[in-house]
């Protein structure tokens, strides 16, 4: 009669008996990238929302990107802002009781050395991929190398800024020497983490860490590691792995090529955020549309995505391109009419957006997020140069930079190419891919471009005066109210 | 000895016949009983002794002195000491309960139009709230014992139908019942009467499942005499009974055109309120004939006659007038081998809006069978089946909601607006027509449910009796929902889409409940005066679930048919759940010379859900009582007719704990490789292998009293109900992976006092009774998790605004304080404010005092339980005229209401119908209006504020029947009685929630989560009203 007590779960496996045998690790992997889902949207929502390139007021300034946007102090329990630190950590703790799993029956369960170190290191790469993004939201955040229970938890601090890049550097260095070469993965492996996917993220948290401080706790910490990044990139370069995307005879089309729903995994892909659509559960994206407002969609005759309203693009950057430049029009929508309906005539993001691939679910978009691409290891390496890293002007500067030029459909033109400029290209070559807020965050920019920015395009005087406080998010209200004192607040929120 | 012949006919208190009487000669087996007439005959002898005995009647013993005549009048015992009530595995003299115990007759509920068992209760008894939270026909109501203990675990009571324990449920986070409510589909007009144990002593033998109060409902038994055969019958009108006060049209363009001149004012340098839409459009570069509705007006609002455009009161275009009609035959009769009762009934109600509508059949057979004086059993059978057809109307985003937002300015005529061919009217909301969703969109539940008991019982000495009971419960529900594409998206996307838009879906549970129960009993006693009765039992109870969801993906194929064969692509999938429950269980009662009551009982249940470490709990429960009135100093009073005080003390469980919740469960966590599914698994939250029950001690003292003779007798119960190791989902720091973790922790106090008093004011030819009862409760969180005072929680519509505090009441409202509006002065004062508010503004209270107002300035500005809670009935008669009249209300609490927050809040678009208080908005500085709601355009976003908070306050006349005894109309024998009756539901009332339609209604998850359920109001329906006229025959 006891024994009817003991009632199994019978649609869930539980930990009792997981983690036995090899398919169990590899399961436990693919969670920790699952968490990599939310990552695209965060992006658009945190970095290109915040920064110059979008003038996102909404009417009556109630959408939740509003404080976002217009810097408000009072964004602690943003949802965006929540989302961020719950998400990055759940990865975390997957990454860490794998982690932990491989230490402790991974030599029984999986006989193959070179299977246990591959998923050893694709979890730290992970691991390392969710704590740089905490560190460059957040600054200070509690570091932990174990699964930790509630416990432990609830004595652990934000640990310094230096103590989270030490993890993450040590991280990332296992994943460069033990993952394996993009190219050596199965087909149906492609899209996980390799080697030099690694070390690309590896530079850039050398350049992060290179940056200004700000005198806060913030991403940056005014080191001279511009070296180290270089060295990481040309790794990357020399491999041959990768390729940047020209343009054939007359075409332009090499830039939206990039992009294409039928050019995935393509040359330029470093490390993406794979989706796909027509699973049950979904295991499509929504960042598309995230950007976009539904009127497009009904102007298209397609259903309205879930957009809301529009979050127009900043009259800053529609004014830097160049005429001509294909990226712009790839990029970037002029307005829209609905038939027998409203015209809008402000300009938003549509890069994502293929309209003849809606999917049946607003939810279930196809298409894949890359995160780094070789056009920006390049470009990385052409900063590292410029900062006084190994490297020279003509080769590694501006002829990159005009190889970005002459792919978008400009003149190759440019010489002794300088910082700003360099950064200004970026803005344009990696508008809607969510990392302005980032380069102007690391190039010290930031400060100067913000505020004239929002003094000459806040016409409707929605956006609260810049400090450098604002460089990072404050840390989420729910988890300041877990324990009185166990994390403080950042400075200005 | 003589021996003499004795005949004589035996009658009720009426003088009617009563046959089947038994009339037995004492200390002898020999004995006849009465014929259809009443008559008997025996021979005997002279000193003998004839003792008469029927059913539930008082025996009669009468010693023979002659030959002869002897006529007797057997008297029902139902004087109130001697009345029996239903309590745990078994019945009660009532003089001798100790436990808090409420009553409801259930004798006149065929006179009502209700659908359900739990409707009727509302109002009824003293510490039972039962809120009607859903004005949809046939939908499960909410009950509350004592106040709310729970924070997570539910708050309903368990349910025990003749004795089998229905499997629990609680609402989820809005407020539906998911997988059915105990009380679904079964017949109201077959209930006899219905107990609640509202004190632990009372409920503490259903053990973990008792902390929420125990309701113990019984189904009607034949009684003795010829079989009787009645006929209920009522036909009548459902409507509305409440009108939201919204904008209409003139008030609608009034605020659209301040709004988009704002706007267009505040959108570029040199733009101005009077230039025209022309003028506008040549400034935006639009192309002729362009409009862009953010800044340009509709020139036509300004015209006579509003241009042809129409003005559309949707409020009035979804609500409807609807029939509702029951018909109930049944039969019953006892003898002395078979007691039987047989029912049959059918319900149709159509509800008060459009496409809302409730079928249902129910059948009901209890049969007892006395094989000889030692073996006695029985089946009882309940299949029932309904139909509930609810296009999707209650809730956030439903049909209710948009109606009440949508613009009241259209283009096209109701039932067209932005459907079928017909577009959207560009300065309209986007919705389409709510009134042409409601007549194309089907949401059907249908539920087939049969409750099956049988029991058998075997007298092994006198007094033991040892009683088996194997129950059954099984519901198979079914949902079908289908939306064409042809009432939803643009139209546009109608046009180029085709059926795309189309949606479908179909699901089901099947849900299962199979319980044994093993009883011994000994009822004995002693010396005339030590009654002792002792119980000891065993159970086994368990539940199965089993759900199965099919849905549409990218719309259907073809148009017209509204099965998932159709549908472009199917996705499906299935889940199951079980638990188990093990209890043994005891009591013990003794009573001296039933003036000193003495009751003490156990259960221990263990339960799969518990965590590993925590299998099985123990609840106690002792209990005494003292009948002062039958003390020899009171014995003789006049005025004092009854008087008994009662203490008890016991401790209860509430093991709604979920079914696998202590363990570490995996759930998918899936990825793709390469547009190749990657499966994944990933703990889905902590586990806990120590979770257990929550506990509820509760400590009651009541005293219960009669006034002379009984014409005024009164309840007072004064109880304190601690409730401890709740289940609560403890926030954790998210390094863990996880928000929250589910433990045992914190704990939460209700205290209260009930009265119930019922008087007989005039007797004679015009009698008037009332009965009135009323319980105050209140409840305070005394403790959370260690190291915490206080849990946000969390809100899917902007920071939280309800909040666990220490020594707060459970969910207190957390909000800024609204104060005015903010005037040029309040600014040059350097008044607090929330971003980038001006002038006419809000002027919110800057609670923390430091200069700007931000979620840190939110106070607890109220709390959702009401403190008082009544409810009157008074009964007229005269003649052959009878009139009742129930009055029910409650004061103290406050609703959040997020509807009254969609439908009037700062920063709402431009095309959204508002409140009504909008029309005395702030204009200007010289035109302030009522200080209430500052100016349509503002751009300071919003926060959570007193502005939607409300009263929910309110007193309603839930019924008024006036019936007519028609019995003495008919001459006819066939007819034994026959009463005709008016019935007026919910007609009056007064309520203060001025944001939406009803004060309990709640239908839409608050906190969006699933570990703090918060359901609230988000379109919730008005109550129905309805006024029925009904018939009812015995035969």
């Amino acid at each position: 009669c006891k024994k009817s007590l003991d009632q199994q779960p019978i649609s869930n496996n539980t930990t009792d008996t997981y983690f036995a045998a090899p398919n169990d690790f590899l399961q436990g992997i693919n969670a920790v990238y699952n968490d990599l889902r939310t990552y695209p949207d965060r992006l658009l929502n945190l970095s290109e929302t915040r920064s110059d390139n979008l003038y996102a007021v909404s009417e009556g300034g109630v959408r939740d990107w509003e404080g976002i946007n217009s810097f408000f102090r009072t964004i602690a329990s943003n949802p965006y802002v929540e989302e961020a630190w719950l998400k990055d950590f759940n990865g975390i703790s997957r990454a860490n009781t794998l982690l932990d799993q491989l230490t402790k029956n991974g030599a029984a369960v999986i006989p193959d050395a070179a299977l246990r170190s591959r998923y050893e290191a694709e979890a730290k790469f992970l691991r390392a991929f969710y704590y740089f993004d905490l560190v460059r939201l957040f600054g200070k955040v509690p570091v932990f190398d174990h699964p930790v229970l509630t416990d432990e938890a609830l004595t652990i601090p934000r640990s310094p800024v230096a103590d989270v890049y030490k993890l993450i550097i040590s991280d990332l260095q296992f994943a460069s020497d033990n993952l394996p070469l993009a190219t050596a993965y199965a087909a149906a492996d492609k899209g996980r983490a390799s080697k030099h996917a690694a070390k690309s993220l590896l530079a850039l948290v050398y350049m992060t860490r290179s940056g200004p401080t700000y005198s806060i706790d913030g991403p940056g910490l005014g080191l001279d590691e511009w070296s180290l990044a270089a060295a990481q990139l040309n790794d990357v370069i020399s491999s041959g792995q990768y390729a940047f995307l020209t343009n054939t005879g007359t075409a332009t089309t090499a830039y939206s090529s990039i992009f294409a729903y039928t050019n995935e995994n393509n040359k330029e892909v470093v490390f993406d955020v794979e989706y796909a659509t027509g699973s049950n559960p979904q295991l499509g994206a929504t960042f598309p549309w995230l950007l976009v407002p539904d009127g497009y969609f009904q102007s298209l005759g397609q259903p309205n995505q879930g957009g809301l309203e529009i979050r127009p693009i900043s009259n800053n950057l529609l004014a830097s391109y160049e005429a001509g430049d294909v990226r712009k029009a790839f990029t970037i929508q002029a307005g829209y009419v609905i038939p027998k309906g409203v015209t809008e005539i402000r300009s938003f993001y549509k890069k994502y957006i293929d309209i003849t691939k809606v999917p049946a679910s607003r939810t279930d978009w196809p298409i894949n997020f890359i995160v780094l691409r070789y056009t920006d290891i390049l470009l990385l390496k052409a900063e590292c140069v410029l900062h006084g890293a190994a490297g020279s002007q003509t080769t590694d500067v501006d002829a990159v930079v005009n190889n970005v030029r002459i792919r978008a459909g400009l003149a190759g033109n440019r010489v002794n190419v300088t910082l700003p400029q360099l950064m200004e290209e970026r803005r344009k070559e990696f508008a809607a891919e969510g990392s302005r807020w980032n380069d102007l965050v690391r190039s010290g920019l930031v400060t100067t471009v913000m505020p004239a920015w929002i003094a000459a395009d806040d016409v409707r005087k929605q956006i609260q005066p810049f400090t450098n406080n604002y460089v990072i998010y404050p840390v989420p209200q729910s988890q300041l109210d877990v324990k009185t004192g166990l994390y403080t607040q950042n400075n200005g929120y | 000895q003589e021996s003499v012949n004795v005949t004589g006919k035996v009658t009720d208190e009426k003088g009617l016949a009563m046959p089947a009487v038994s009339i037995k000669i004492k200390g002898t087996t020999q004995g006849v009983s009465t014929d259809a007439n009443g008559i008997y005959a025996i021979k005997t002898t002279i000193g003998s002794t004839l003792v008469f005995q029927y059913l539930s009647y008082n025996a009669q013993e009468v010693v023979v002195s002659k030959a002869g005549m002897i006529n007797i009048k057997l008297v029902e015992s139902n004087t109130k000491l001697e009345e029996v009530v239903v309590v745990g595995y078994g019945t009660q003299k009532k003089g001798n309960v100790t436990g808090a115990i409420a009553t409801f007759k259930a004798d006149k509920l065929d006179e009502r139009p209700i659908l359900r068992v739990d409707q009727a209760l509302v109002g009824q008894m003293a510490g039972v709230s039962v809120k009607q939270t859903s004005g949809t026909p046939g939908k499960a109501f909410s009950i509350q014992v004592r106040g709310t203990g729970s924070i997570s675990a539910g708050n309903e009571p368990l349910y025990v139908l003749d004795g089998f324990p229905l499997a629990s449920a609680s609402p989820n986070g809005s407020g539906n019942f998911a997988t059915g409510n105990p009380l679904d589909n079964i017949n109201p007009n077959d209930i006899e009467s219905i107990q609640v144990l509202k004190d632990a002593s009372a409920s503490a033998i259903y053990g973990s499942r008792a902390a929420n109060g125990v309701v113990l409902i019984t189904t009607k038994r034949g009684k003795s005499g010829k079989p009787t055969i009645t006929l209920n019958t009522y036909a009548g009108t459902v409507e509305r009974s409440k009108k939201l006060d919204m904008l209409n049209g003139a008030e609608w363009i009034d605020r659209a055109t301040e709004m988009i001149n704002a706007q267009w004012v505040a959108s570029g340098t040199g733009r101005t309120a009077s230039q025209t839409t022309d003028q506008r459009r040549a400034i935006l570069g639009l192309a002729p004939g362009a409009f862009n509705v953010t800044y340009m007006l509709d020139d036509r609002w300004t015209q006579p006659g509003y241009g042809g455009l129409n003005v559309v009161d949707w409020q009035d275009e979804i609500f409807r007038t609807g029939i509702t009609q029951n018909y109930q035959l049944g039969a019953s009769g006892a003898t002395e081998t078979v007691n039987y009762y047989v029912s049959g009934n059918y319900v149709k109600q159509q509800g008060m809006v459009v496409g809302m509508d409730y079928e249902s059949y129910s059948a009901r057979a209890n049969v007892e069978i006395k094989a000889n004086d030692k073996l006695k059993f029985g089946v009882n059978l309940a299949p029932t089946y309904s139909v509930t057809n609810d296009p999707g109307v209650e809730g956030k985003d439903n049909i209710l909601h948009q109606a009440l937002s949508m613009s009241p300015i259209q283009q096209d005529l109701p039932g067209n607006v932005n459907v079928f061919n017909n577009t959207q009217y560009i300065w309209s909301v986007t919705t389409n027509d709510p009134l042409a969703k409601l007549n194309n969109t089907i949401g059907m539940t249908k539920k087939f449910r049969t409750l099956g008991t049988v029991f058998g019982e075997y007298k092994i000495l006198d007094g033991l009796t040892f009683k088996t009971t194997v129950n059954l419960d099984n519901t198979d529900n079914t949902s079908k929902s289908y939306t064409p594409y042809t009432v939803t998206g643009s139209l546009s996307t109608r046009t180029t889409s085709p059926n795309v838009g189309t949606s479908g879906s179909y699901g089901g549970y099947r849900k299962r409940t199979f319980v044994n129960e093993n009883t011994l009993s000994y009822v004995k006693t002693f010396h005339e005066k030590h009654d002792f009765s002792v119980l000891v039992g065993q159970a086994y109870n368990s539940d199965k679930l089993e759900n199965v969801s099919l849905s549409s993906v990218g719309g259907f194929g073809v148009g017209g048919i509204t099965t998932l064969g159709s549908a472009s692509v199917v996705n499906g999938s299935t889940s199951e759940a079980m638990n188990v429950l093990l209890s043994y269980f005891g009591r013990l009662q003794y009573s001296f010379d039933q003036k000193y009551l003495f009751s003490a009982s156990i259960r221990r249940d263990g339960s799969s859900r518990f965590g590993i470490n925590n299998q099985y709990g123990v609840f106690p429960s002792v209990s005494a009582g003292w009948n002062i009135a039958k003390e020899n100093f009171l014995k003789d009073s006049k005025k004092i007719s009854e008087l008994k005080l009662r203490v008890s003390y016991g401790e209860s469980g509430n093991y709604n704990i979920g079914d696998y919740s202590s363990r570490a469960l995996l759930g998918s966590s899936n990825y793709t490789f390469n547009g190749v599914p990657a499966y994944g698994q990933a703990l889905i939250g902590v586990a806990n292998p120590n979770l257990s029950w929550e506990k509820s001690k509760t400590t009651d003292i009541g005293l219960d009293m009669g006034f002379f003779q009984n014409r005024i007798t009164a309840s007072v119960d004064y109880y304190n109900k601690l409730n401890t190791d709740l289940l609560l989902n403890v926030p954790i720091p998210e390094v863990t992976g996880f928000g929250t973790q589910l433990s045992n922790t914190g704990s939460v106090r209700n205290k209260g006092l009930e009265f119930e008093v019922s008087t007989r004011n005039l007797t004679g030819s015009f009698q008037w009774n009332t009965s009135l009862n009323a319980s105050h409760n209140s409840n305070k969180v005394v403790s959370l998790a260690a190291g915490q005072s206080q849990i946000l929680i969390p809100s899917s519509f902007d920071v939280s605004h309800s909040i666990l505090k220490v020594g707060e009441p459970m969910y207190a409202i957390y909000a800024v304080r609204q104060l005015g509006i903010l005037s040029q002065q309040d600014i040059d004062n350097k008044a607090a404010l929330f971003g980038t508010q001006t002038v006419g503004d809000p002027k919110y209270k800057d609670a923390n005092g430091d200069g700007v107002i931000d979620a840190n300035d939110r106070e607890i500005v109220g709390k959702p339980n009401p403190d008082w809670t009544y409810g009157v009935t008074n009964t007229f008669r005269y003649k052959g005229f009878d009139l009742t009249v129930l009055v029910q209300g409650q004061t103290g609490g406050s609703i959040y209401s997020l509807l009254g927050r969609a439908l009037g809040r700062t920063g709402q678009g431009v095309p959204d119908n508002a409140l009504g208080f909008f029309r005395d908005r702030w204009r200007s500085p010289d035109n302030p209006g009522a200080g209430e709601v500052g100016k349509a355009y503002s751009t300071f976003g919003r926060i959570i504020n007193t502005d939607w908070l409300y009263s929910s306050n309110y007193v309603r006349v839930r019924n008024i029947t006036l019936g007519y005894d028609l019995g003495k109309q008919f001459k006819s024998k066939a007819v034994k009685g026959a009463r005709i009756y008016v019935t007026a539901e919910n007609y009056f009332g007064h309520d203060s929630y001025k944001g939406g339609f009803n004060p309990e209604a709640s239908n839409t998850n608050l906190s969006g989560s699933d570990t703090f359920p918060e359901a609230g109001d988000y379109g919730g329906l008005p109550l129905p009203k309805s006024l029925i006229l009904g018939l009812n025959f015995t035969f």
